[in-house]
């Protein structure tokens, strides 16, 4: 029995992350429906991998979508693959269309999801609470926002995070409260006032949110429409059999089609510009996620009343010294030099485990990578503790702890108060300079 | 005796105000002596007054590239340079760095008859100014493939790419370091410094799309990039069956060349062993190396 680890439900979709919805999609295309368990364990320390989507059979673990492809592949021994059949011409499609679709959509997602304040505030983040445990709840939500600005910043798109008006909102006036105080005459006329600003930036989102989109939809809706025949029972290359671009697809666009957000933007894009993509997208989603909305609570504590499109497993729900871990590494990985340490002991150990997959020579880098980062790190502690050391000896020699020894020295006797502060001056004073 | 003694207190206050503010005499002596020598203003540079009024791509090569014409070593230059080639623009090309670029990235082009004053076109407008020079065809309009399989090469083969040049290593130290980080200085505290930044930087980069950086998922992902890429050239000399190389053949050849190069003096190069085994982009890589 397989069991596939996802993020939990959301938005009535089996899962809230783009990529897991696509393997869960493959696996209802592909994977008899008796042979696998959908587990919503939404918390990717499951896996050794550290990431989910994650297949677990056995001791054996496997993550990302296209290793879980090729596994489940050598896994059946070719029966469970959905991409057996595909002529050479649609192979390479495969292959340029899934990239282009986890490329290009993503970023939206991101965008549509995370950077958008209204909808990050008001929807991700509360469905992040109800599918997450303590303490994980307060920990992963803001890392996954901070991953999404980190991949969206080169489009240039902040402007759809209130935040950050509100931050430039704040500069601006904390210049105008400054400019009170200075001369008219010093003060360089300020460039744009906050409306103007606001006004000129949701313009220009609009053009950039228009090619965004035009960018990846068109080429879908046209690849849809090539033969110019209705499309009912097709799929993306194949007229009658999936491939795993269609469960790629969607699990991306889907997220892509979520409705109800505070600014569907994404949504009404997708809508008007690629009507038979959205109409087949709507399709498939019913095809393999089933008619009704998922919640959480379905996925949290299945109960075999109730029948569902997907075979869902309660996830185990976490131990107390593993609530005790997640706290720990949350803490050892927001402290500076730990969490190097940390870092290195992680690549190290893959780099020496036997299984890890890797040539010889990779492991003899990695191990290599590993010591000299290593050394770095003594090094830069080392650096550290000198610059304290020398820090402390200098107030020292100023006289910052001198006094203080002579408060406390005071309370004894007084001889012995002089000699003593007199020699640690004199002592120090040869440390200091 | 009280006039003398008033003339002595002020006669003696504000002397010593004014030691108080006045430079000691020694001191004084030695400013005294400066400037030594007033020189003559420099002249202007030489270069601005004879150098060609052609256009003039900025990319990162060495001097002796320049002066021939030939690929650069960076794949985003050498696209640019391969794609103002093959539409028939006359340019030369000036070895420069990211400092000198007003977007802060290679390419840029001055042209000869600037538009619109003495501006700089960065990368992402060299394709609307060559059409506007040239009247060639804009490729993404005429093939929706286009913008799909070209999202293989600055998705798929680009992070390859990263990790075979920066993250590898010995690809680094015999490479990277000696095309990047070499020519830009000698203090050898700032290469360091230099190779620490471009490592962290392309780790980064990788790292904001998985949550480990998996070297073998890399390079598989790049062999099933150049399978799609081979299928999609299949017997034609150019991409989408066109007669003559454009964009998208500037693109490929921009990395394929580059993996391909003996001259770069790769330790380990498993891209280029994926690479040869599709014997049509090897092919389409001599075809436009003719062009330098």
């Amino acid at each position: 029995m397989l069991e596939l680890h996802v993020w939990g439900p959301a938005f009535s979709l089996p899962s809230i992350d783009a990529q897991c919805l696509a393997t869960i999609a493959y696996f209802t295309l592909a994977v008899p429906k008796d042979a696998w368990v959908l587990v919503a364990s939404s918390d990717p320390s499951v896996s050794p991998t550290n990431e989910l989507p994650a297949v677990k059979n056995g001791s054996t673990w496997v993550s990302r979508f296209g290793n879980i492809v090729d596994y489940l592949r050598q896994y059946s021994g070719g029966e469970w693959d959905l991409d057996a059949d595909l002529g050479e011409l649609d192979r390479a499609d495969n292959i340029a269309f899934s990239s282009f679709i986890t490329a290009r959509a993503q970023p939206l997602i991101d965008l549509s999801l995370y950077v958008t304040s209204q909808n990050y505030r008001y929807q991700t983040s509360p469905a992040y609470a109800a599918i997450l445990t303590w303490p994980n709840q307060w920990i992963i939500p803001p890392k996954l926002h901070t991953a999404a600005k980190a991949r969206t910043d080169h489009l240039g798109l902040s402007s759809l995070d209130l935040e950050a008006i509100e931050d430039q909102r704040n500069r601006e006036h904390s210049a105008a409260v400054a400019a009170g105080h200075i001369p008219r005459n010093f003060i360089q006329r300020p460039r744009d006032t906050v409306s103007s600003l606001l006004g000129k930036t949701s313009q220009q989102n609009q053009f950039k949110v228009e090619a965004l989109t035009a960018e990846i939809f068109e080429p879908l809706e046209e690849m849809l429409t090539r033969d110019n025949k209705q499309k009912s029972q097709g799929y993306f290359l194949a007229h009658d059999t999936p491939s795993s671009l269609d469960a790629l697809a969607v699990g991306y666009l889907s997220v892509a089609l979520i409705p109800d957000l505070k600014h569907p933007w994404l949504h009404d894009a997708m809508r008007s510009k690629a009507p038979v993509l959205t109409a087949y997208i709507t399709r498939l989603r019913t095809k393999c996620f089933g008619d009704n909305p998922i919640t959480p609570s379905l996925a949290l504590s299945p109960s075999p009343n109730t029948p569902t499109a997907l075979p869902w497993r309660a996830p185990e729900r976490p131990s107390l010294p593993k609530i005790g871990t997640t706290i720990l590494n949350t803490v050892a990985d927001a402290t500076p030099i730990w969490k190097d340490f940390r870092t290195n002991a992680r690549i190290k150990s893959m780099a020496e485990s036997k299984d890890s997959g890797l040539s010889e020579q990779e492991s003899k880098t990695l191990s290599e990578f590993a010591k000299q980062s290593r050394s770095d790190l003594v090094l830069s502690i080392a650096t550290v503790g000198a610059g304290v050391i020398a820090l402390v000896g200098y107030m020292m020699s100023v006289g910052l702890f001198a006094r203080n020894a002579e408060k406390m020295e005071a309370e004894e006797d007084q001889e012995d108060y002089e000699i003593n502060a007199n020699q640690t001056a004199d002592f120090l004073s040869g440390l200091g300079v | 005796m009280p006039p003398e003694g008033r003339d002595g207190h002020g006669s003696t206050m504000p002397d010593r105000a004014h030691d108080i503010f006045s430079v000691p005499a020694p001191i004084k002596r030695v400013f005294d002596k400066f400037p030594l020598v007033i020189l003559p203003s420099n002249d202007l540079p030489r270069r601005s007054n004879t150098s060609q009024n052609g256009n003039k791509l900025f990319v990162f090569t060495d001097r002796t590239g320049a002066k021939h014409g030939r690929p650069s070593f960076n794949p985003q230059c050498l696209k640019w340079q391969a794609y103002l080639k093959f539409v028939g623009i006359d340019f030369n090309i000036v070895p420069s760095n990211n400092h000198a670029s007003p977007t802060g990235a290679l390419p840029f082009l001055t042209p000869s008859l600037p538009v619109g004053g003495n501006t700089a076109i960065p990368s992402n407008k060299l394709q609307k100014w060559a059409i506007e020079e040239v009247h060639c065809e804009e490729e993404q309009q005429l093939n929706s493939r286009f913008e799909v399989y070209a999202s293989l090469l600055d998705s798929r083969i680009r992070n390859a790419w990263l990790y075979t040049l920066y993250l590898d290593n010995e690809n680094f130290n015999a490479v990277a370091r000696r095309l990047y980080v070499d020519p830009s200085t000698t203090n050898s505290i700032v290469r360091s410094a230099l190779s620490a930044q471009l490592q962290q930087a392309a780790r980064t980069e990788l790292l904001k799309q998985s949550h480990y950086i998996d070297a073998d998922d890399l390079i598989v992902e790049a062999g099933n990039a150049f399978e799609a890429l081979s299928t999609l050239l299949s017997d034609n000399q150019y991409f989408f069956g066109r007669p003559k190389p454009g964009l998208f053949d500037a693109e490929v050849f921009a990395y394929t060349h580059l993996i391909l190069d003996e001259k770069m003096g790769w330790k380990r190069n498993t891209l280029g062993q994926l690479l040869k085994k599709h014997e049509n982009l090897v092919q389409h890589r001599e075809r436009l190396l003719k062009h330098f």
